[in-house]
């Protein structure tokens, strides 16, 4: 194995929606030989516990990916050359607070590049100000299916599963608080 | 802190001032953000190894799983595995982003390159210690990586937020485990005696040297990557852990056990050349652990072979289109 070329399958970045009218979030990635493969992989990752509706796969190379940092240190984007246009998907992440997710999906721009799509987002999504984006066209976005049936056969048996939740076995013992520390010795016997 | 590479560069010095400012501000540090080559390289090498403890961490229970005494506990182990190899997937992700590949890290840890917790190579001899695995060995990394889900690189900091959520099962299961059999036959008292009394050394050691030993704990300290050091995370786990195993009416193996003025509980000497001999792989299981996971991963060879072809196949139709 030592030496050989990197042949592992490409990333694609996960998006998770855990309820209807709440964002796609990104939780992080998979590698996977295409669209169907990741979406397999993403839910079996990302969707052992509830609650998840729908997931996107995104292939890495699709992302353009900038943070306030780059900005502020005057990084160069990516010269990509300007094409037709098309509708990009704005994320961003905008708070430095404890997550486990990144960038939240905040909308759509309709852009010639995905350079002009992150001047666009900008404009479009000034405030709170965001402290990374990401920026990909629509038309990379591997989606679960909606449909009722879909949801339910992809996402509910997770729901069922509440053996893996803590609060399943409530509190076992003496909470730590009740406590006194300093109350008596070591009963070692 | 002499690990830390000085350079002369004024543009560089300036450069890791305001990265030094950034995370004193507590901002969280970003793929593409700029870092010192240390930062990096120190993460990456963290990271990995976290990652791969939870992957080989697989293994002692999951020789238990055919093996559980009920439906509802094979349930449980099963889950529980699933999410190691879960959390070992989240952390390959969260080193990725710093410019290593996942075939990088696999290959270092199946030729033995890269280090995991030596925690994974003792044994499981009993049923009694799949609930004592649950009850300290997660109880120590849970505090472990409590504090790192505060740390400075936002990837890894998301995993560990994510893990400790999951992993809180992990360890309420064992607890419960425990105090049913500190409370049941004289046969499963003793099992649950025993279990403890091969696991509560180990789960000390495995939340690391002491601080004066400790080689890598300085530059993790001040680029906000280790909140707290490994002597201050023990004394939590003691504190916490201790008073729950006396309550339940088993015995700590450890003759020194006292609890100070200031009601924190202190341990007796560690014996560290077990530790470093388990490490080396002088002692404990590492030549198994390796062995199987190299066996799961050319057994697996067949799969990731037949989806190479597939997706092949799918893009040469897809060009005939």
């Amino acid at each position: 194995m030592t030496g050989r070329p990197d042949t592992q399958w490409p990333r694609w970045e996960v998006f998770k929606q855990d309820a209807p009218g709440r964002p796609h979030q990104a939780v992080g990635s998979v590698h996977a030989t295409d669209a169907d493969h990741a979406l397999v992989t993403a839910r079996t990752l990302f969707a052992r516990r509830p609650s998840a509706v729908s997931m996107w796969a995104v292939p890495d190379h699709a992302i353009l990916a900038r943070t306030q940092e780059q900005d502020e240190r005057g990084e160069p984007l990516p010269d990509l050359a300007s094409g037709d246009v098309r509708t990009y998907v704005v994320a961003r992440k905008t708070t430095h607070k404890r997550s486990m997710t990144f960038v939240d999906v905040v909308g759509t721009v309709d852009a010639d590049s995905p350079a002009a799509a992150l001047a666009l987002a900008r404009e479009r999504f000034p405030e709170p100000p965001a402290l990374a984006w990401w920026v990909f066209p629509d038309a990379a976005v591997a989606r679960t299916d909606d449909t009722p049936g879909t949801v339910e056969s992809w996402f509910a048996p997770a729901k069922d599963k509440t053996y893996r939740q803590q609060s399943s076995y409530g509190v076992v013992g003496t909470h730590a608080s009740k406590r006194n520390p300093r109350a008596g010795g070591p009963d070692r016997d | 802190m002499t690990q830390t590479p000085i350079t002369p560069d004024p543009a560089t010095e300036e450069k890791l001032a305001h990265f030094e400012a950034r995370i004193a501000r507590g901002e969280k540090i970003e793929p593409g953000d700029w870092m010192p080559d240390e930062y990096r390289r120190q993460l990456k090498r963290m990271i990995s190894q976290h990652a791969h403890s939870e992957y080989v961490g697989m293994l002692p229970e999951g020789a238990w799983i055919t093996r559980a005494p009920s439906l509802r506990r094979k349930m449980i182990l099963i889950a529980k595995v699933q999410d190691e190899a879960g959390h070992g997937q989240y952390l390959y992700h969260a080193a990725e982003t710093l410019g290593i590949t996942r075939e990088e890290m696999m290959d270092a840890l199946l030729t033995a390159r890269a280090k995991y917790s030596s925690i994974f190579n003792y044994p499981s001899l009993t049923w009694a210690d799949v609930g004592m695995i649950g009850w300290l060995v997660d109880g120590a990394a849970i505090k472990n990586q409590t504090m790192l889900a505060g740390c400075s690189y936002g990837p890894y900091s998301r995993a560990m937020v994510r893990i400790c959520s999951e992993e809180t099962f992990h360890h309420k299961q064992g607890k419960e485990m425990i105090l049913t059999y500190a409370r049941g036959t004289a046969k499963q008292r003793a099992m649950a005696q025993d279990a403890l009394d091969r696991w509560w050394w180990p789960s000390l050691m495995m939340l690391g040297p002491h601080d004066a030993e400790s080689t890598n704990s300085g530059v993790l300290t001040r680029w906000g990557v280790k909140l707290k050091s490994n002597d201050e995370v023990r004394q939590e786990f003691m504190n916490e852990h201790v008073p729950e195993l006396l309550e339940a009416g088993l015995t700590i193996p450890d003759a020194d056990l006292r609890q100070d003025e200031d009601g924190n509980w202190k341990h007796g000497p560690i014996d560290w050349s077990e530790f470093w001999a388990v490490v080396k792989g002088e002692r404990g299981l590492m030549g198994e652990r390796l062995g199987a996971r190299r066996k799961a991963h050319e057994d697996g060879a067949w799969v990731r072979e037949a989806m190479e072809a597939h997706a092949a196949r799918r893009a040469t139709a897809q060009a005939a289109d």
